[in-house]
């Protein structure tokens, strides 16, 4: 059974995870819960697939791998995949009505974004961070042709394969050989990739959210890292970004740590593609977001978790201002570290208020008193 | 290199000027030989939250009962486990205090008494603070019957006519007992109820400090505050009359700046003016015995409450007007600030796990009970019940005075309380027997030797601590009231470090800049800019018309849940509290930077 190669948003077939991959399904729920994402649509596994089927044996080299090959060989094989790949792809059908669906987003002349969103990637347990990869500021159909073409492509980097490898017996899920694809459509299809092409927003900061504080498992907030211009070189790490710790149920942002920021990547206004540059002076030492925007990230984070059902992060740009609303989610997937633990235990189990009491009173004090100097935090 | 230990209160100088200040205080209060083994090995910081200031020989009493009651309560009343009293040394006139552990060997069988003697407490809580009211209530009455007037030439004929049997004189030595006394004993209810009520709701903040390490202080009293308190009411009288002027058509009358005397004499001319002074002179008692103390409310003589000085809620009247002329609404949002609370609690409740959640639900009832005691017996105790005792010692110093006995009324304060009992007796034997007091010309010359001293010691800069700092400061009860952790003590030792930072505890977020307001009495308030930076020694509730003007607020003494802390986290505008000696560094004028969120002040 093949479905359709491209898929809107919106499309009520967007949901199929087996047919978007994690980001695609992702993207599809949040447009369903009504928050902003930028317009774009998904190239879809099936697309993937049937765009394979022109190319021949490309995974051939990865099959020859020995269990325990080294990782040069593993290189040599991934990169030899993925060349025949690259020369097969990019004239057929498939990336054909990739061009046209490009056409279809503000009338063939907008910068978008091409991610890739494997199947597997994306959900609880598995974040995937940084494995495939992202295109940013692409303006014109055979670019963004092209840029499909090197998220497949992305698959087979060393990397990718050696983190899939490690990913799968993590989750005990026994032996995939190294290098070894499963393109069905069926669950744990790790391999089966789609692409999301997305417009760009012409972020004046950007950054990304936790619905938990990862350094203390802490549910009752939402934590919240931005930079000045896109939000690349944060999620990279490259940056050291501002960080701000919001309490969920009061809404109060309980701290600030604001970064001095030197340089950031912002949308090449000349040609498409992005550049880094210095932040102005008098921008270096402000915060990136102001109490407004924090309180629509909170907004959404919480309405993403509690739809999801389970700690989530996401990536957010917040547009020029400009209108009444400015932050866009980008993406959400389940929190990987917490999210799979119960919520942290404050009490030895039901104690009556009375032995409660004696048990404050009889521990060493220092846990339990007022910390005026705030909770030490060593997230970095 | 910071250095590791604080002064010994042994080597503490005399200032220039104060030699003898000793006899200003009983010999009990002072480091003394005998105990100087024990002493020196102890560690002991300034108690600048409760005696800011240098203590006048009579309100040396102020420290005296809370040494002897809080202590009691937790060492052999309640048996708190982990803590004995606070034990208190007056050094060149300020009040060092140092909280004693109970020794870890007996925290086991002190938590078993604790568990039945403050169980009985928690079981009826609400039962035995309506008592408590009624036996605080009934007490206040007491103090208030009292009357200190100067002695009459002949007795009235009801002392014989009523067979009473003993003389106006013999009253002024009984009344003066009993005007101590009574004190003494409202101040052990005081502590009846505090130390155990802090347990509980300490208890209750370590489970959400557990459960969200990231929650704020607020956060979680607003879980357990905001109930209808009679703590507010002060403030809501003043609404009250601010629409009442409103309704009697005063508004443009009350618009000026005339002070409240001249205002009063000219509102008094019409009927409708004369209506609403009355109005205010009704809510007076009780309402305005709000004492204006920098910091605890009622620690000095010194200050005059409300009633005292309408100035000062009259400002407030004034605000209030000014805002509902401009169409705001004044109303505390009780029901909102409810609804809030039940939402907020059912928030965290909903992340906790099925174990937490039983046993916050437990806490959170109990906490709630106890809060409510904790914010209100402010205003039975430090307002009502101080304002009441230094409102009658005035009054007996002024019958002192009037009798010669003294020179003048504030002389008495200048005197012991022993030594006041044997002024007393002096003046009322010589007038029982027809006689002269030695009195005036004997105590003349130590009065005013002491008012020498008296300002030759605020001169003096108290270290903020005395003696080898403990390796860690876990005694809860230091950390919530005072505000004083283990790294405030670092801070002090190398607080030569950094020129032009003080370092503090972060009571509010934020971070604003502005210029430096140095306010150390409330009659200064009134000079208070909008926008300015308001540095004090600390906050009182009755300061409450500033925080509308100021954008931040530094002071020398409190932790997290002091008023200033408080304060400023619902008017949203940064605090760093407990700097220890922002007062004295910083000046007026001077462009700071305030940073709530890590308690630093910078000065620009």
């Amino acid at each position: 059974m093949s479905g359709p190669w491209i898929l809107g948003l919106a499309d009520p077939a967007a949901g199929d995870v087996d047919a978007v991959g994690g980001k695609g399904a992702g993207l599809h729920r949040l447009v369903a819960l009504g928050a902003r994402v930028p317009a774009g649509f998904v190239v879809t596994t099936d697309a993937f697939r049937a765009a394979l089927t022109d190319t021949g044996d490309v995974e051939a080299p990865l099959r020859a791998l020995s269990p325990d090959a080294p990782i040069d060989q593993v290189e040599r094989a991934a990169s030899e995949a993925r060349a025949r790949l690259l020369r097969a792809a990019t004239a057929g059908p498939v990336l054909d009505a990739v061009r046209a669906a490009y056409d279809g987003l503000a009338g063939g002349i907008a910068r978008v974004a091409v991610r890739s969103s494997a199947v597997g990637e994306d959900a609880a347990g598995a974040s995937f961070a940084g494995e495939h990869d992202t295109f940013l500021e692409l303006r014109g159909r055979d670019a963004v042709a092209d840029a499909v073409c090197r998220c497949w492509a992305s698959l087979y980097t060393a990397r990718a394969v050696s983190y899939r490898e490690h990913a799968g017996r993590r989750s005990d899920q026994g032996s995939t050989p190294i290098g070894e694809l499963d393109h069905g459509a069926g669950a744990g299809s790790a391999g089966a990739m789609a692409v999301v092409v997305q417009e760009m927003v012409p972020a004046r900061a950007a950054g990304v959210f936790m619905t938990l504080n990862p350094a203390n498992g802490d549910r009752s907030t939402v934590v919240c890292e931005a930079v000045w211009g896109l939000g690349e070189p944060l999620v990279s790490g490259t940056v050291t970004p501002d960080r701000f710790v919001i309490d969920k149920i009061s809404g109060e942002v309980v701290r600030r740590e604001v970064a001095r920021k030197e340089r950031c990547l912002v949308r090449d206004p000349e040609h498409p593609g992005t550049h880094e540059t210095d932040v102005p002076a008098e921008r270096r030492e402000q915060p990136c977001l102001d109490d407004a925007e924090l309180a629509e990230i909170l907004e959404l984070a919480r309405r993403v978790e509690r739809d999801a059902g389970v700690p989530q992060d996401g990536e957010f740009a917040v547009a020029e201002p400009g209108g009444p609303v400015r932050v866009h989610l980008l993406q959400t997937r389940p929190e990987t570290v917490w999210s799979t633990r119960a919520p942290r235990a404050a009490t030895s189990g039901a104690q009556s208020a009375l032995s409660a009491v004696l048990a404050t009173l009889t521990r060493g004090a220092a846990a339990t008193s007022p910390t005026p100097e705030g909770t030490p935090d060593h997230a970095g | 290199m910071p250095a590791d230990r604080f002064p010994s209160p042994f080597e503490i100088e005399t200032p220039p000027g104060a030699e003898g200040w000793e006899s200003m205080y009983d010999w009990y209060h002072l480091f003394g030989p005998e105990r100087r083994e024990l002493d020196e090995g102890r560690f002991w910081f300034a108690d600048r939250l409760h005696h800011p200031d240098v203590l006048h020989p009579y309100d040396e009493i102020q420290c005296e009962c809370w040494w002897q009651a809080l202590g009691a309560f937790n060492t052999r009343i309640f048996a708190m486990p982990p803590a004995f009293g606070v034990d208190q040394r007056i050094v060149n006139g300020r009040l060092y205090v140092t909280p004693v552990a109970a020794p870890a060997e007996h925290i086991g069988a002190r938590a078993e008494e604790f568990g039945r003697r403050a169980g009985h407490y928690y079981e009826r809580w609400d039962a035995i603070y309506a008592e408590w009211k009624d036996k605080v209530t009934a007490k206040l009455d007491e103090i208030r019957s009292l009357r200190f007037e100067p002695l009459p030439d002949l007795e009235p004929e009801s002392t014989v006519f009523d067979h009473v049997g003993h003389s106006a004189g013999f009253r002024m030595i009984r009344d003066f007992d009993r005007l101590v006394l009574t004190m003494y004993e409202t101040y052990q209810y005081h502590f009846e109820l505090l130390n155990i009520g802090y347990a509980a709701y300490l208890t209750f903040f370590g489970l959400c400090r557990q459960a969200f390490p990231d929650i704020s202080d607020q956060s979680i009293s607003r879980m357990v505050g905001g109930l209808r308190v009679e703590l507010y009411r002060p403030d809501d009288e003043l609404k009250r009359l601010a629409k009442e002027a409103q309704r009697l058509g005063l508004v443009e009358r009350l618009s000026g700046t005339e002070d409240a005397a001249t205002l009063f004499a000219g509102l008094r001319a019409d009927a409708a003016g004369a209506e609403w002074v009355a109005d205010w002179e009704r809510t007076a008692d009780p309402w305005f015995l709000i004492n204006t103390d920098p910091g605890h409310p009622g620690g000095y003589h010194t200050y005059p409450t409300w009633a005292d000085q309408p100035d000062i809620p009259l400002t407030s009247v004034r605000e209030y007007l000014r805002r509902l002329e401009d169409g705001e609404s004044i109303d505390r949002p009780t029901d909102e600030v409810l609804a809030e609370r039940d939402r907020i609690t059912a928030g965290y409740r909903e992340l906790l796990s099925d174990a937490d959640r039983a046993t916050f639900d437990e806490t959170v009832a109990l906490a709630r009970q106890v809060f409510a005691f904790i914010e209100e017996h402010v205003l039975y105790i430090e307002h009502w019940m101080w304002a009441t005792f230094w409102a009658k010692s005035h009054e007996l110093s002024r019958a002192l005075a009037a009798m010669g006995e003294i020179d003048e009324p504030e002389d008495m304060f200048f005197l012991r309380r022993y030594e006041v009992a044997e002024a007393i007796y002096d003046c009322v034997a010589a007038w029982s027997v027809g006689s002269r007091p030695r009195g005036a010309e004997h105590l003349r010359p130590t009065i005013a030797r002491r008012r020498e001293i008296y300002t030759a010691l605020r001169a003096w800069e108290p270290p903020p601590a005395l003696g080898p700092p403990p390796t860690q400061i876990d005694e809860p009860f230091t950390v919530m009231l005072w505000g004083i952790t283990t790294s405030t003590v670092s801070e002090w030792l190398r607080a030569d470090g950094d020129e032009g930072v003080l370092r503090g505890t972060a009571g509010s977020p934020g971070i604003v800049e502005g210029p430096v307001r140095v306010v150390t009495h409330p009659n200064e308030l009134t000079e208070v800019q909008p926008g300015d930076v308001l540095v004090c020694p600390a906050t009182s509730p009755s300061w409450a018309p500033v925080f509308a003007r100021i954008a931040a607020t530094v002071s020398d003494v409190g932790g997290i849940m002091s008023h200033t802390a408080i304060v400023c986290r619902e008017y949203g505008m940064p605090a760093v509290v407990g700097t220890g000696n922002a007062v004295s560094t910083l000046r007026t004028g001077q462009q700071v930077r305030v940073d709530g969120n890590t308690g630093v002040v910078t000065v620009l």
